[in-house]
This record gives C-alpha cells, sequence and structure tokens, in this order.
C-alpha cells in the first residue's frame, strides 16, 4: 500500500480525484440552475394563468363576481399555492390562501415577493404581481414556492452522493491504476536487481500492450541477453581453455614421476621435486577453475537431499582437526542440529574451502558451526585472524580475485567463489562478516530450512 | 602380479605414458585409439582389466562400456576422464565401471588403482577371516580390537576404519585420494595434506615402542603401503 502510494502515483491519483469531483460538481450546478429556471417559469405561467382567469371575472362579471372568486377559493384557486388579494376601493380586502403581501408595485410580470399565509408565521417567498383594476381595485395574484426548501435538501443530498460516490470510484482506479503501473515497474526493477546481482538468466516476461513498459521491457531483455552471452563466452572461454590444459599437465606430471623414479639422489632430483609440486598445484587450479565453472553453469545433477548440516560440518571438523591441531590452532565445533535440502559432497567442498581458508589466513581458534532459524539453516566458520575488510568482502568472493594480504601465499584465488557457486545452488547465499567481538572473519553459508 | 591390460584412450601421446608405465610394472598392455577398436579387442581377447576413456572419436567411452556389459563380460573397467565431478564418476559406476579417476592423475594413482582392480579379480582367500594380519599386528572387524604383538591399540572409529582399508590391501600402495574416497567418502581433493597428518597419527599408535618395525610405509609421489617387510 506504502508502494501504491508513493509520490508519483499519489499525485497522480489526486489529480484525478480532483478532476473527476470538478466535473461531476459542475455538471450538478448546471443541471440545478436549468431546473430552477423551468421551475420558475412554470410559477409563473401558473400566477399568469390565475391572473387571466381572475381578470376576465372581473370583466364579464363584475367586482363581486371577483371578491366571490377570490373568497369562494373554487376555480383557479383550487391549489393551495396559489393566492389572490383584492384590495376593493372601498377599503376592505379580500384574500384568499394569503394573511399579508409584502409591498409590490404594480407591473406586468410576476416578481419575486415574500407572502404570510399565517400572520404570525414566517415569511414565504413567492411569485406575485400586482395591478390596478378600472374601478381602483388592487388586485394581487401569486404563487407560494414553498416546496423550494424540500427542493433544495433533494439536490444537497444529491450533491453529497456525487461527491461520496466520486471519491470512492475515484480512489478505486486510483489504486487500480497504482496497482498496474507499481506493478508493471516493479517487475522490471526486480529483473533488473537480479541482473545487478549476477542472476544472468533473469528476464522480463513477454508482454504486448504496445506501450512505453514494452518498449522498456525489450530493451532491458536485450541488455540482459548481450551481458549473459558476454559472461557465457568468458566462462566458456576459461572453462575451455582449463579443459584444453588438463592432457599437456597430466602428461607433464606423468613425465616427471617418470624421470623421478630413474634419477639419482642430488641437485637435479631436488629440481625435478620442485617441478613435481608446481604441476601439482596447476593440475589443483585447473581442477579447481573446471568446477567452478560447472557449478555456475549449473550443470550438476541436482543430488540434494534433506541433511542435517551439523552432521556435515562435524564429519570435516574430524577431517581437519588432526591437521589444525598439527599446525597449533584449535578448531572449535558449535553444532546445533539445522536440516536442509543439500548435496553432501558440495556442500564438504565448500565447508573443507572455508576450513582451508581460515587455516592459512586466520589467527590461533577455528570455530566450525551450524544454526537454524525458523526459515533459514546456516554453516558458518569463524576465525580470530586478520580478516577481511569490508570493502574487500565483495570482491573475495569473485573468481581468481586475491586480497593484498593473501597474495603471497599459495591457493588459486577461486575458494571462494566456489563456496559462493555451491551457495547459489542451494537456493542460499555466502555472508561475510566480522568474526566474534569484531575480529577475525565470518564465513557464512545461508540456506532455506528444509 | 601380472596381468593383461587393454588401454582405450585416443590422445597417443598419454597413451605412451600410460603403456609405458605400466609395461614396467610388467603388465602386458594392449592398446586402441577408438571407442570401435577398442570394443572389438575387448569382446574379442580376454582382459584381465580394461582402462577406457570416457570421451573417445568413434563410439564413446560410455557407449563401449555399455556394450561389454552387455556382451555378459565382467572385466573390471576404469574410467579415465576428464569429467571428474560427481555426476560422471556415479554416472560411469552406474553403467557399469568399477573406477573411475579423473583427468589429469598421477601414475602412481592410476598403478594403485590397477593393482586393487586386478587384485579384486584374482580370488585371494576363499573365506576371508575375521581377522586381518600384517606382521606382528592384529586387526578383528567383529569385535573391532587392534593389536600389536601383545599391546592392545585403541583406535577411533575413523583410525579403525583407515586401518582396516589398509589391512585388506597389504603390500599394496594407497593413494591419498583413495583413502579420502572409501574412509571420507569424499570424491574431491582437500588440497591441503589432511589425509597425511591422520597416517601419522595412525602410525604413531601402531609403531609407538621402540623395538616396533615400521609397517606403513610412504611411497614417494605415490602414497603409503602397509607391509611387513
Amino acid at each position: 500500500m506504502r508502494r501504491i502510494l508513493s509520490s508519483t502515483v499519489a499525485r497522480l491519483v489526486m489529480g484525478i480525484f480532483a478532476l473527476q469531483l470538478l466535473s461531476s460538481a459542475a455538471a450538478i450546478a448546471l443541471l440545478y440552475t436549468q431546473m430552477l429556471g423551468v421551475i420558475e417559469a412554470d410559477r409563473t405561467s401558473q400566477v399568469i394563468d390565475l391572473r387571466d382567469d381572475l381578470l376576465a371575472i372581473y370583466y364579464n362579471e363584475g367586482s363581486p363576481a371577483l371578491e366571490r372568486a377570490i373568497a369562494g377559493t373554487g376555480g383557479s384557486l383550487a391549489d393551495p399555492a396559489l393566492f389572490a388579494e383584492a384590495a376593493l376601493p372601498g377599503g376592505m380586502n379580500v384574500r384568499s390562501h394569503v394573511a399579508r403581501v409584502g409591498t409590490l408595485e404594480p407591473g406586468i410580470r410576476p416578481v419575486a415577493t415574500r407572502v404570510w399565509q399565517d400572520p404570525r408565521g414566517e415569511a414565504l417567498n413567492a411569485l406575485a404581481q400586482t395591478m390596478v383594476l378600472a374601478d381602483g381595485t388592487r388586485l394581487t395574484v401569486g404563487a407560494v414556492s414553498a416546496p423550494d426548501r424540500s427542493f433544495d435538501t433533494a439536490f444537497a443530498e444529491a450533491i453529497t452522493l456525487t461527491v461520496v460516490l466520486t471519491g470512492a470510484l475515484a480512489l478505486l482506479g486510483a489504486l487500480t491504476l497504482g496497482y498496474i503501473i507499481s506493478r508493471r515497474t516493479h517487475a522490471i526493477a526486480e529483473t533488473a536487481e537480479a541482473l545487478g546481482r549476477g542472476d544472468f538468466a533473469a528476464r522480463l516476461p513477454h508482454d504486448s500492450h504496445g506501450d512505453g513498459f514494452d518498449l522498456l521491457r525489450a530493451q532491458i531483455n536485450a541488455m540482459a541477453e548481450r551481458i549473459d552471452r558476454l559472461v557465457g563466452q568468458l566462462k566458456s572461454l576459461s572453462s575451455s581453455l582449463a579443459h584444453d590444459l588438463r592432457s599437456p599437465v597430466a602428461r607433464l606430471r606423468a613425465s616427471i614421476d617418470h624421470a623421478l623414479e630413474t634419477i639419482p639422489a642430488g641437485e637435479s632430483l631436488e629440481a625435478l621435486l620442485l617441478a613435481r609440486t608446481d604441476a601439482e598445484s596447476l593440475e589443483t587450479m585447473l581442477a579447481d577453475a573446471l568446477e567452478l565453472s560447472r557449478l555456475e553453469t549449473g550443470t550438476l545433477a541436482d543430488r540434494r537431499v534433506v541433511l542435517d548440516l551439523a552432521e556435515v560440518a562435524d564429519d570435516l571438523a574430524d577431517l581437519y582437526e588432526p591437521l589444525a591441531e598439527q599446525a597449533g590452532i584449535r578448531l572449535e565445533r558449535q553444532l546445533t542440529s539445522a536440516t536442509a535440502l543439500a548435496d553432501r559432497e558440495l556442500l564438504a567442498r565448500a565447508l573443507s574451502n572455508l576450513i582451508d581458508n581460515a587455516l592459512k589466513y586466520g589467527g590461533r581458534t577455528i570455530i566450525v558451526g551450524t544454526s537454524s532459524g525458523p526459515s533459514e539453516a546456516m554453516l558458518w566458520v569463524a576465525d580470530d585472524g586478520p580478516g577481511i575488510a569490508e570493502a574487500d568482502r565483495e570482491t573475495a568472493q569473485i573468481a581468481h580475485a586475491r586480497l593484498d594480504n593473501a597474495r603471497t601465499r599459495p591457493g588459486a584465488g577461486l575458494g571462494l567463489a566456489v563456496v559462493t557457486a555451491v551457495a547459489k545452488l542451494h537456493d542460499g547465499r555466502l555472508e561475510l562478516l566480522s568474526g566474534t567481538g569484531g575480529n577475525g572473519l565470518l564465513a557464512r553459508i545461508v540456506m532455506p530450512v528444509a | 602380479m601380472a596381468g593383461r591390460i587393454l588401454l582405450i584412450e585416443d590422445d597417443d601421446r598419454l597413451a605412451d605414458y600410460i603403456a609405458n608405465g605400466l609395461s614396467e610394472q610388467s603388465y602386458t598392455v594392449d592398446r586402441a585409439a577408438n571407442g570401435r577398436d577398442g570394443l572389438f579387442l575387448a569382446t574379442d581377447s580376454d582382459f584381465d582389466l580394461v582402462i577406457l576413456d570416457r570421451m573417445l572419436p568413434g563410439l564413446d567411452g560410455m557407449a563401449v562400456l555399455k556394450a561389454i556389459r552387455a556382451a555378459g563380460l565382467a572385466t573390471p573397467v576404469l574410467i579415465l576422464s576428464a569429467l571428474g565431478d560427481t555426476d560422471s564418476r556415479v554416472d560411469g559406476l552406474v553403467a557399469g565401471a568399477d573406477d573411475y579417476l579423473a583427468k589429469p592423475f598421477s601414475f602412481a594413482e592410476l598403478l594403485a588403482r590397477t593393482q586393487a582392480l586386478l587384485r579384486r579379480r584374482s580370488p585371494a582367500g576363499s573365506v576371508e577371516s575375521s581377522v586381518l594380519r600384517c606382521g606382528d599386528l592384529e586387526l578383528d572387524r567383529l569385535t573391532r580390537q587392534v593389536r600389536r604383538g601383545k599391546r592392545k591399540i585403541v583406535l577411533q572409529p575413523r583410525e579403525f576404519r583407515l586401518l582396516e582399508y589398509f589391512m585388506l590391501r597389504t603390500g599394496e600402495v594407497v593413494t591419498r585420494t583413495m583413502l579420502l574416497e572409501a574412509v571420507w567418502d569424499y570424491h574431491f581433493d582437500p588440497g591441503t595434506n589432511v589425509i597425511d597428518v591422520h597416517v601419522s597419527r595412525l602410525r604413531r599408535k601402531i609403531e609407538s615402542e621402540p623395538d616396533e618395525l615400521p609397517l606403513l610405509h610412504t611411497v614417494r609421489g605415490a602414497g603409503y603401503r602397509l607391509a611387513a617387510d
């Protein structure tokens, strides 16, 4: 919801709401004035009809007949909204449906005035016309516009209803619009984020609305395609290079082995033994590079089963314990059961890389641990060595990256890249943090709990 | 411990090295440079072991292996492959291979595995005794007791498995990779000398007294050999 109401969308929505409200209000106002006009015209014609009737009686039958017609409240005066008053020259008044009429100048058309139907009551709005007849009688006819009030109330209700409805519809429209916009922009943002993280297979689903979003989608997909291809080329280049180097290196080592069997002790033997060590580390590097490319391209079969990470860690700690002891390093375990869908072999490989790193670069104590949260299982190795500076931690996970303080030690620089690749294959990630008490390195493989 | 070995490998120079090395160990080696020739030789004459490259021109190594097994031959097959990951290993073993070696490998590793496969083929002691012996070292696989002469040796479970593996292969060269696979069930190279330290620990336990002869020998460039000589 906060996303939907984010500034741009919210402003758009407010604008739409205001415009809708304004146009509805204008329509109602127009209708109101026109209705008033129609009603006014209707009243005017009623008053004129009454006037003409009474004048006809006066001219045809004389003044007494007019007095009777007014007093009798029949015929044209049957409607209680209509009224008439005749002020006779003798000072006598005849009235019908009215107690008093406000001062009114004689005129040729009905005009607005105020009348009292009840002498002590409220003044009512009315349309009335006064004329002076031949014998001096002052005749006033008119119509009370009392129903105006309920008419206004009805209109007020209509306006309220319109505002509420407009508001609700505008909000609904706005939310829908906001949802549509944010859904489409967020899909794009998420894909861009995935690409940024290094998931070059991320693509936006094809959509054919033919609008600007589609253009953006197509551009992002094209960009991702190109990045993916370039990275793929780079990877397959290094992988085939490593692959092609394997046979010559195998032969090199075989030759050295062969020579070692026949050569007598002496300087040449020393040189051959050195060459053998180099050939071996070359082999290891090639094997690691190939392993990494297999892990990264995901060409391994899924052999994951539900495992207790604590058992994997325990086994590996067993394997490394004598080596650590020999190096005068304490290898401790902090194992609590943590189940996850995992490939034992791959995890052991990753963990062995982490322990190996800790033995090479760490301090005097290494802790191998597992723990489990509600959704994540963790497998970690902590050491109290110099650690990795926060700024270098991301670089450390990239293949072939060697940090300055590690440059003089052996290793192909693939260790943490392999761990990262293994973590990704487990839908997890490798986290590099500061070790206990801010010292050393805490390398943590985090994956979903099973 | 002579035997007749068929080597099916298309890389001529690598095949030369393997063949020469095995010949020096007094094995008879026949060679085939592609899958079709290899399959023909394997089914036509009697070999004690077939060393088969996985990627071959003509007929792929896996197809050759399947054809050999389909022909009803039980000859042990050792696969060589540049595809060293668990997947291809498992695929090869499922298809009927007896062992799997990833390129690049050392000749010593190949030799040790060759010897192990050939030994498995020759019917040794008909009924295996529960007690294994090497000189005055005794390991009882049932009671899990180990003694050297009169001295009782206490071993951790993993050390016991390590020694048991050596004693089942007395006199043979056992490589670090073989130990890692058999005792720890890991098929990757931990890189450092982790296995060496375990073996030294075991050695200290079984050769702790000054008058005890060395039993666990280091074979330079290859691995170890348990022998009473």
